[in-house]
């Protein structure tokens, strides 16, 4: 039986800023998905930190009916997608469930690189990329370049492009005309057997597991018998839906369609993403293609400053873990900070996100030690070796090559910033392969090393650029280098939570900016403390916190303590953020600080 | 448990203009100060005061501020008198007046030891000019000598001098000369503290620029070594006075004893005995004048310490003193057994913080008073 010709299943792919929630929004207002009153500013992002960081973090997804000048009433699903650079593997799954996208380019900055990239991805998945101008109304707009250069660096035809404005409601009937027009119904057969793509799946505090899926074809209906392919695990469906965008309710999917199912899976391992889910008794149905596994790329130990907190901690991680697959972590137990867990990250945005989730949303104070990107050590036994910690890389004598990862940046910025964006670069140790420009822009192409790239280059490209330049990158190989570990001594002692390794070159100087940079930021204490920086054992620079004369409040007024309790409760919270190592008391920003020195 | 001795602050809230570095409750003083309804609501205030504290009676009065040499004679004459109709004070009650330097309070002075002053505290702060401007003071270098040498003339021999260093652009010299002036008169008592931002003022908010953290150091190294020279005990952080002069009021702050607190924004401290179970409260009057003087009732928070914060409150007051006090003060004052702080005691006497043999701060603990405290602060 043939699937309904009126769904019509699409992503956006745009920017951070160019305007893809706010189209987002439109669409939802336009079909009438919501009432007024519910149409809070930015539907989509649905937690906290998405809504005030501006950003799209998981994917989620819309039903929405829409009335075009057809007659007809299509169903649109639209699969949102991430925009940012540390989340670039959550775009190719939302892909993976439509037919079509929309490349939405602010018709001011021009195509920038993340979309680039993703509009890749979306070609090689066979989609219908359709180009929408955004932010027409912006006197600084230039469509025919910003079309110009859409043709030039994706390769695609921009001269139908709508010119729009999602802020001010310009052309956005035009854009799902032109959706339904150009992006071609899905394919596949209601009566084949049952073949979902599981395209994200979360855990929801009252169902479990509420997993988002595509058909591809057969039909699911509620209290179906169904089957995970990779775990063989088999479930009765409590309920399927979709979302419009409230969870709604409806008893069946059908080929074609995006909703969500509910099956009493109790955590994301039950229903990976990218995995088949199918009926019981059609079990040997095949497997879709699914997705390629995703790899931290940053490496961190995360402590609770209180060491009490460590089980709280622990159970934390674990019901984050529900929700973020790409989150990796094992116990660590370090010398200095006590035992916490070693965390892989995507990069250092999903870093922070993590971590302020952790503090928020779990009340837990945390110390983090500065990230650290993956090295291979290939040894003189001839085995091989990961390291994602600096203070467990092995003594020099057994180690036979040191590898560090080398990622290819792609980066888009208008011309006038080329100069600044190769000397940072080239600071960042950068080897450029290739360099054209378009439109209104230029297209530079480095090899760089992954230490580099993931810890500040995506904030000092965007200092370097007036916050123009864009940035995408890929892990490409593994390359010999001269590195080394720089330690940090306190009162003689190393701490190995403040080990990095870098570098041989750098290591010298850098070792003396960190002395000084510590020395700036562990507080005058009640006795002296000296900061010394070693490479191999060997002291290379020290500094010394002079010992505070005196901490006493001069005058105490008698009759009223509430002030002076007030003071020391203020103390106690600035100690709070501190972690004690031996007795010196260190705070957060000096684990850090290795990270800070180039700015 | 014996109920600790009972002192009686009073708060007169009115300045000619605020000093930028004063986070007192204080205010521009109007054109016509309201003195006879100011005392008629102290007096109220204070018969609400009495049922809490029945059958005590006070060993010291302190009349501070704001600026309470701006009453006049007739005014606080009428003060003390009712203040002593009302509750019983010892024969030996120390009263004390805050009085700033400036030319009419000088000619106050003789009428405020006829009613009953028998202290006087005189903001000086500096005898340098270039640092009483810097300050906002409004006295001069020349009017803080006349005040002192008129009171010394008066036979008043109870007098403090408030001094304060680390003023801004201050030099240790010239820190020390302020001391070196003060010794001049033969005063029992000084007030010697260093200038602090406090938040809620002027110069927290455009902070001017003060010596740094090792000047200051210096200048209290040097200055302890000359008032002790000149026979001064530091027996606070604060204070100095030669032997038999300390100002008994502030004592009994310091060894946690009971206040009551009138005027507005007055803080008080009361214990009890209530059904056999100690308790310390404490009461917060309205901060701002004008509904202070009209309320019918001045309270405005009465609060009994919790038995996490007792501990704390008392070491904030008792390890101020250089000599601290005696284990048994302890549960004195807090009627807390010593065992409930054996844990931090025990932690702040292996730093070297605190003495082994009575409640007392070290040399070193006296030096990190702040860091001391954070050993009594409760968890949470």
């Amino acid at each position: 039986m043939a699937i309904n010709p009126l769904i019509r299943n699409f992503s956006i792919i745009a920017h951070i800023d160019h305007g893809k929630s706010t189209m987002a929004d439109r669409f939802i207002q336009w079909c009438g998905g919501l009432s007024e009153r519910e149409m809070e500013h930015q539907v989509l992002d649905s937690m906290d930190i998405e809504r005030e960081r501006g950003i799209t973090i998981k994917a989620q997804s819309v039903t929405l009916n829409y009335p075009a000048r057809d007659g007809r009433v299509y169903q649109l699903n639209f699969i949102d997608t991430p925009g940012h650079v540390d989340f670039a593997y959550e775009v190719s799954r939302s892909l993976e469930a439509c037919e079509g996208a929309l490349l939405v380019v602010d018709a001011a900055q021009g195509v920038e690189a993340q979309s680039v990239a993703n509009c890749y991805t979306a070609i090689e998945q066979s989609l219908e990329v359709v180009p929408v101008l955004n932010k027409i109304d912006l006197p600084q707009a230039e469509p025919d370049k910003v079309k110009r250069e859409i043709e030039e660096v994706i390769g695609i035809d921009a001269s139908d492009a709508v010119a729009a404005s999602a802020k001010n409601g310009i052309g956005i009937e035009d854009v799902l005309e032109q959706l339904v027009q150009l992006i071609p119904p899905p394919s596949g057969d209601e009566l084949a057997p049952l073949q979902a793509l599981i395209i994200d799946s979360w855990f929801d505090n009252y169902l479990g597991i509420v997993s988002l899926v595509r058909i591809k074809q057969g039909i699911l209906k509620q209290k179906d018998k169904i089957l995970i392919k990779s775990t063989g695990q088999q479930y009765g469906v409590d309920d399927l839906g979709i979302f419009s965008p409230k969870r709604e309710s409806i008893g069946v999917l059908k080929a074609g369609e995006v909703g969500y199912v509910v099956a009493g899976i109790k955590d994301i391992h039950g229903a990976p993403v990218g995995d088949t889910l199918t009926h019981v008794k059609t079990a040997n149905v095949a497997a879709l293609p699914g997705f390629k596994k995703v790899k931290p790329q940053v490496y961190a130990g995360l402590f609770p400053i209180n060491s009490d907190d460590y089980e709280d901690f622990r159970d934390a991680l674990a019901k984050l873990g529900l929700n973020d697959a790409s989150l990796f972590y094992e116990p660590e137990s370090s010398d200095a900070l006590g035992f916490g867990f070693r965390c892989g990250f995507l990069g250092m945005l999903h870093m922070e996100i993590i971590q302020e989730r952790l503090e928020r949303e779990y009340n837990l104070d945390l110390l983090t030690t500065a990230p650290t990107v993956i090295y291979e050590l290939e040894m003189s036994n001839g085995s091989t070796i990961y390291v994602d910690n600096p203070s467990k890389l092995p003594s020099m004598g057994g180690v036979s090559v040191m590898r560090e990862p080398i990622v290819e940046a792609n980066i888009l910025v208008p011309q006038e910033y080329v100069g600044n964006v190769i000397s940072l670069c080239v600071e960042k140790r950068g080897s450029q392969k290739d360099m054209q420009f378009m439109a209104t822009q230029v297209a530079i192409n480095y090899e760089l090393p992954m230490s580099e790239v993931v810890l500040n280059l995506f904030d000092r490209l965007k200092s370097v650029s007036r916050g123009y330049a864009s940035l995408e990158y890929n892990f490409i190989r593994f390359q010999p280098a001269s590195l080394v570990r720089l330690d940090i001594l306190i009162n003689s002692e190393r701490v190995d939570a403040l080990a990095v390794i870098m570098h041989k070159d750098n290591a010298a100087s850098r070792g003396r900016l960190l002395c000084e940079k510590m020395k700036q930021l562990i507080p005058r204490q009640m006795f002296d403390v000296a900061i010394q920086a070693a490479i191999g054992g060997q002291i290379i620079a020290r500094t010394t916190v002079k010992a505070l004369r005196k901490n006493v409040t001069a005058k105490c007024y008698g009759g009223d303590v509430s002030r002076k309790k007030k003071l020391l409760a203020k103390q106690k919270e600035g100690k709070k953020r501190m972690k004690q190592v031996g007795r010196v008391d260190i705070p957060q920003d000096a684990f850090l600080a290795v990270l800070k020195f180039d700015h | 448990m014996p109920l600790p001795p009972l002192s009686l602050y009073v708060h007169l809230p009115w300045c000619v203009q605020k000093c930028p570095y004063c986070d007192f409750n204080s205010h521009t003083a109007p054109a016509n100060l309201p003195e006879q309804q100011y005392v008629a609501a102290l007096l109220r205030d204070l018969d609400a005061e009495l049922p809490m504290v029945q059958g005590r009676s006070v060993g010291s009065v302190f009349l501070g501020g704001g600026t309470p040499s701006l009453f006049s004679v007739t005014a606080m004459a009428n003060l003390l008198q009712g203040i002593s109709r009302r509750i019983q004070l010892t024969t030996t009650v120390e009263i004390t007046l805050e009085a700033n330097p400036g030319a009419f309070e000088q000619a106050r002075f003789a009428g405020y030891l006829e009613v009953g002053v028998n202290r006087f505290s005189l903001g000086i702060q500096s005898f340098q000019d270039k640092y009483l401007q810097a300050l906002g003071r409004i006295h001069t270098a020349k009017q803080g000598h006349d005040a002192i040498v008129s009171l010394l003339q008066l036979g008043c021999e109870r007098i403090n001098l408030d001094i304060m260093y680390g003023l801004p652009g201050q030099t240790q010299q010239q820190s020390q000369e302020d001391l070196l002036q003060a010794l001049t008169y033969g005063v029992q008592h000084i007030s010697w503290y260093q200038l602090t931002l406090e938040p809620n003022t002027e110069f927290y908010l455009r902070p001017p620029s003060l010596p740094n953290e090792d000047m200051l150091a210096d200048m209290q190294l040097e200055g302890q070594s000359l008032l002790t020279s000149a026979n001064f005990q530091q027996y606070e952080v604060s204070a100095f006075a030669q032997t038999g002069a300390e100002a008994r009021h502030n004592l009994n702050y310091w060894h946690f004893g009971d206040y009551l607190g009138i005027g507005a924004g007055a803080h008080g401290k009361i214990s009890h005995n209530y059904y056999g179970q100690f308790q310390v409260q404490r009461r917060v009057k309205l901060r701002q004048p004008k509904a202070y003087m009209v309320a019918i009732d001045a309270l405005s928070s009465a609060v009994t310490v919790t038995q996490e914060d007792l501990p704390l409150e008392f070491f904030i007051n008792a390890l101020r003193l250089y000599y601290g006090v005696d284990s048994q003060l302890f549960t004195q004052r807090t009627g807390l057994p010593i065992q409930s702080i054996a844990t931090p005691l025990q932690k702040a006497r292996q730093a070297g913080l605190m003495e082994s043999n009575r409640l007392r701060a070290t040399a070193l603990g006296w030096r990190y008073l702040d860091d001391l405290l954070t050993y009594f602060q409760s968890t949470g």
